[in-house]
């Protein structure tokens, strides 16, 4: 019934992201969409980094690729990536958000705007408030919100705002995440 | 950009922006990408308070200074000088070096300045390598703004941070400040780095486009059009470059229409540099 999960994360985030992008099969029926800062002048490695045990396709897409299952999608480093209507990707380089290029709030908005109640949000650790308001968005259009439990967080800051906007509708630890996207196959 | 108590335009709204702008001014925005064009009306709309759309469309529809301002708001800013250093550092050891002779006439054209960067960022280059003089830079934007700016040499001071930060990832030697000058209000590029370039305003299609180009800068604006007008442009880029001439566009963004191939060959993959083959 979903059709697409986003995930944003700042500091903090990078090895839940990795066990969550490595416990998915390789046919995982739905795509990733991942928001994550990162420095803006390393471009390469990330992706790379995320790759090394993740059986689904980890990618950095083309302005207008279309977004497909069982791959995951990671905005480039200084673009903000948006979901298109036809869901397709489409890069900006737009003033950054909130001082965050890529901006987690503008790939939640899109994506809400894009999946409406097929999408599932997920705010990972970070230490500014960038994804309350996309996670917001994702509430408000009917999609399914998540927010990884304050106490595992290496850092808060970006949870507990989340928090704070948004009436959630899990907190789960990292294995708790990967339980319910994995009862999504 | 503040993204929270955003004003919210709906599709029919943004169409009908698209329709008055295209009837009293005669510039069509209907190939650019729906959801950034709604997206850079709503942050314009949201910077000048105004309470619903119909006023801001009947500001535009009389007071062509506002929609000159509205023009520069949707060309979006270059980010920074010498954005992605990787390909401004094979640019200097590869690709100028390597074609730029004192013997022939080297075309650059900027389809799209914005903001300037690319253009200054080209000009110290050029300076740099003492090729100024072998090279005709032409520079077309559709926002008088920008290109009034840009003759100025005003840019933002906040960027400048990241700038010289750039510029130290291409040099070693000299510094960024020796080419612009901080005064009270803001930050200037030195202009006689672009006192020989040709700065022409362009019609949002690009009808008119300069002949026997052999470089293209052309990074991060493609991303903003939709299909349609993406695949104009990249055939009247390929008309403008002689074979063997140059294209540049950003790094996520690829050449991608029916027999592309035939036309271009991707000379560097991880900085999007084409190659317009020789016959």
């Amino acid at each position: 019934m979903y059709k697409a999960v986003v995930i944003g994360g700042s500091a903090g985030s990078f090895q839940v992201i990795t066990r969550i992008l490595n416990s998915l099969p390789k046919n995982y029926p739905l795509p990733v969409l991942l928001s994550l800062h990162r420095l803006k002048h390393v471009r390469s490695g990330f992706v790379e980094a995320l790759s090394i045990k993740s059986a689904i396709e980890v990618t950095e897409p083309f302005d207008k690729d279309t977004i497909k299952p069982g791959k995951a999608y990671l905005a480039p480093s200084n673009y903000h990536m948006y979901i298109e209507l036809n869901k397709k990707i489409a890069l900006s380089t737009e003033e950054p958000v909130n001082h965050s290029r890529p901006s987690i709030d503008l790939t939640f908005e899109t994506a809400a705007q894009a999946y409406r109640d097929k999408l599932v949000g997920i705010i990972l650790s970070g230490a500014n408030r960038d994804g309350a308001f996309g996670l917001k968005k994702v509430k408000q259009l009917g999609g399914l919100t998540i927010v990884q439990d304050p106490n595992e967080c290496q850092v808060k800051t970006m949870t507990e705002a989340s928090l704070k906007l948004t009436q959630v509708d899990h907190i789960f630890t990292t294995q708790q995440i990967i339980n319910f996207l994995l009862s999504l196959k | 950009m503040e993204i929270t108590n955003r004003y919210e335009l709906g599709i029919v709204d943004t169409r009908n922006i698209i329709k008055v702008l295209d009837d009293v001014y005669n510039i069509d925005f209907k190939n650019h990408a729906l959801t950034f064009f709604k997206r850079r009306v709503e942050s314009f709309i949201k910077q000048y308070n105004f309470k619903d759309t119909e006023g801001f469309i009947q500001r535009i529809e009389k007071d062509k200074d506002f929609f000159e301002l509205f023009i520069k708001e949707i060309c979006v800013e270059t980010t920074e000088m010498f954005r992605d250093p990787s390909l401004w550092r094979v640019l200097k050891d590869d690709i100028l070096p390597k074609n730029i002779s004192s013997t022939a006439n080297f075309k650059i054209w900027i389809p799209e300045v914005t903001s300037g960067e690319e253009l200054y960022s080209l000009a110290i280059m050029l300076q740099k390598l003492k090729m100024t003089d072998y090279v005709q830079i032409i520079g077309t934007s559709i926002s008088e703004g920008h290109l009034e700016r840009i003759k100025t040499g005003f840019f933002d001071p906040k960027k400048i941070e990241t700038n010289d930060a750039n510029y130290s990832r291409i040099y070693t030697d000299g510094k960024l400040s020796d080419y612009y000058t901080q005064k009270e209000d803001g930050a200037y590029w030195n202009t006689s780095l672009i006192e020989n370039v040709k700065l022409t305003k362009q019609n949002v299609i690009f009808d008119d486009y300069p002949k026997g180009t052999k470089l293209i800068l052309f990074r991060n604006q493609m991303i903003y059009f939709n299909q349609i007008l993406q695949e104009r442009l990249m055939k009247i880029m390929y008309n403008s470059l002689v074979p063997g001439g140059h294209l540049v566009i950003g790094n996520n963004e690829r050449i991608d229409y029916w027999n592309s191939e035939k036309d271009y060959v991707l000379i560097s993959d991880s900085e999007s540099i084409y190659k317009k083959r020789l016959s």
